[in-house]
């Protein structure tokens, strides 16, 4: 005889095995991807495929490396994921905190205006961004890859929600002690929303590194590559290129995935807040 | 010049204006501007310097309606929103209405589900294309093991259009599932202890109480998804750039092609204005289905 708790498993053991099966579907192609770039550039080729590698190589490394400059692909991806969030994530918490905190004329056709600009997609802007920036001169320079990607609506009104929050009280009290504007904004009203702030850190940092489309227009030059648009650019010109192919896929992963095991309770609150795109 | 607040504190009027200030500036630069000027640019026939750019008025958009390409470039798209909206919400449905329950094992196939969104399309279009690779990959392999002959998963009209759409499906639906888990956690556990007095099944519980209470989220991730099936170009450009003949071109990947590969910078803003109208046309109708259904 079954008991009623064996029952409920047994119930529940083909739920499990589907939840195994999708689980399986995404790990299983990332362990082949992670085990592909130790095979020597031979076993890559040689038929029928191999799962895990026979023998030991870091040549796919070392040829990404000879074939591509990497390492500025790196640098631009680090730049380009840093310096559009930091800064992206003080001007959008200085904005979110005056629409939130503020009485002003205007206020609230200037926030439906920042709401609008949600509603553009990039994609439909880019041709006319384009030549904005390259009118600027700023074509193929880091200014031109970070300016425009520094105010986002969503931004703002995240950061206005958690503002509007606050207690009042909070404020008053910092009034009271005569501390300037700018001062109540750092010192007491920013810490209050820290939370909001390392999920947009991480949220930003995390878009950044995969964007794909941005820096491929606005890039020419091949020191000027991020690892997004510079392996997307060298498989779709090279395919016979398996083995760097392979090792740029994990080099552009890994970081990210440290970022994930790192953050995951902020990647997974801003996406449930925002709906996050993909 | 002081302006009091409700509390008697006094601050400079500027000072809200000033804290504004640049993101104001840098969306009307980079957002509003560009919007304006793609109204313009696409009245011209201009290249990328726009040195001897021609004034055509309307010109490019009477190409627009007489353009095979885009016509298929928006059949292709319209069949991505068809295909791939249904497929990624069913499928996010069903896996957090299995994984609601904040257990360990729940959780640890959400942190594996969402494992995809954090890597770059590039990184798994590369992956995939591999993977599915007539020569090298594994799965083709597989296939082939099981008898299923040698399958060309990356160019065989009619097949490959399929293998991008599961490629985006497998890459993004940890967003919808993670989102519809937060959704059916803020049901109240008091209507599905109601039911169970009922001896109301858990499938039934799932459609009379899950479904209609999550409702609202279900509008806004429909509505993202179309929207953003309109936009698709990463997944696209990563693995097949548009081929094999064509059939994977999205309305996009042709604006791209049009402004980057033959530098008709006139047209693909034209081309841009076109799917700002349709994106902007498909918001508004979803938006009054949405009210329809609140009202019902």
């Amino acid at each position: 005889m079954l008991s009623r708790k064996h029952v409920q498993r047994l119930k529940r053991l083909p739920i499990l095995l589907l939840l195994t099966f999708f689980a399986l579907l995404i790990l299983v192609p990332v362990i082949w991807l992670f085990a592909s770039t130790v095979k020597p550039a031979k076993e890559i080729i040689t038929y029928p495929p191999s799962f895990f590698p026979k023998q030991f190589s870091l040549a796919s490394f070392e040829r990404l490396a000879s074939r591509l400059k990497i390492l500025d692909y790196i640098k631009n991806s680090v730049i380009y994921a840093l310096a559009t969030t930091i800064p992206s994530v003080f001007i959008c918490a200085l904005a979110g905190y005056s629409f939130a905190r503020y009485e002003f004329r205007g206020r609230s056709v200037l926030f439906i205006v920042v709401l609008a600009t949600m509603m553009i997609p990039f994609q439909v802007t880019m041709i006319p961004l384009f030549l904005v920036v390259k009118n600027m001169g700023l074509y193929d320079t880091y200014g031109g890859l970070i300016l425009p990607k520094l105010a986002a609506a969503i931004s703002i009104f995240m950061m206005r929600s958690a503002f509007v929050s606050i207690p009042r009280e909070l404020e008053e009290a910092g009034r009271m002690d005569g501390i300037s504007e700018f001062g109540l904004f750092w010192k007491i009203m920013l810490p209050q929303v820290k939370p909001t702030m390392i999920t947009m850190l991480i949220l930003g940092i995390n878009g950044a590194w995969n964007d794909l489309m941005w820096p491929l227009l606005v890039t020419g030059d091949t020191r000027m590559r991020t690892l997004a648009n510079g392996l997307a650019l060298f498989i779709g010109s090279d395919t016979t290129e398996y083995g760097p192919a392979f090792a740029g896929a994990v080099v552009s992963i890994v970081p990210m995935l440290a970022l994930y095991i790192f953050g995951q309770k902020y990647f997974v609150e801003g996406t449930v807040t925002s709906g996050l795109k993909g | 010049m002081y302006a009091t607040r409700n509390n008697g504190r006094l601050y400079k009027p500027y000072i809200p204006y000033l804290f504004i200030a640049p993101v104001i500036l840098l969306l009307f630069l980079f957002n509003l501007l560009p919007t304006f000027i793609s109204f313009i640019v696409s009245q011209f026939d201009a290249d990328l310097t726009f040195s001897n750019g021609v004034y055509l008025g309307l010109g490019n958009f009477n190409e627009v309606l007489h353009d095979s390409r885009f016509w298929n470039s928006l059949a292709v798209t319209a069949k991505w929103t068809v295909v791939e909206v249904p497929c990624q919400l069913l499928l996010a449905l069903l896996l957090a209405g299995l994984l609601t329950k904040n257990t360990l094992t729940n959780k640890l196939f959400r942190a594996v589900y969402f494992m995809p969104i954090i890597c770059s399309a590039t990184a798994t279009g590369i992956m995939w294309k591999l993977i599915l690779h007539s020569n090298v990959g594994y799965v083709t392999y597989l296939f082939r093991l099981m008898g299923l002959g040698k399958i060309n998963f990356m160019n065989t009209p009619g097949l490959t259009f399929y293998v991008i759409v599961f490629m985006s499906v497998w890459k993004t639906f940890g967003i919808s599932t993670t989102i519809l888990i937060g959704a059916m956690q803020n049901v109240s556990v008091s209507l599905y202890e109601a039911a169970d007095i009922d001896a109301c099944s858990k499938f039934k519980q799932f459609f009379y109480i899950t479904l209609p209470s999550i409702k609202p989220t279900l509008w806004f991730l429909i509505m993202t998804r179309v929207i953003g099936s309109f936009q698709v170009f990463d997944i696209v450009y990563t693995t097949t750039g548009g081929g094999p003949s064509l059939s994977t071109e999205t309305l996009v990947t042709y604006i791209y092609t049009r402004g980057f590969e033959v530098f008709r910078m006139g047209y693909a803003s034209a081309l841009s204005v076109c799917l700002l109208l349709i994106v902007l046309v498909m918001t508004l109708i979803m938006y009054a289905m949405m009210l329809r259904g609140e009202r019902e």
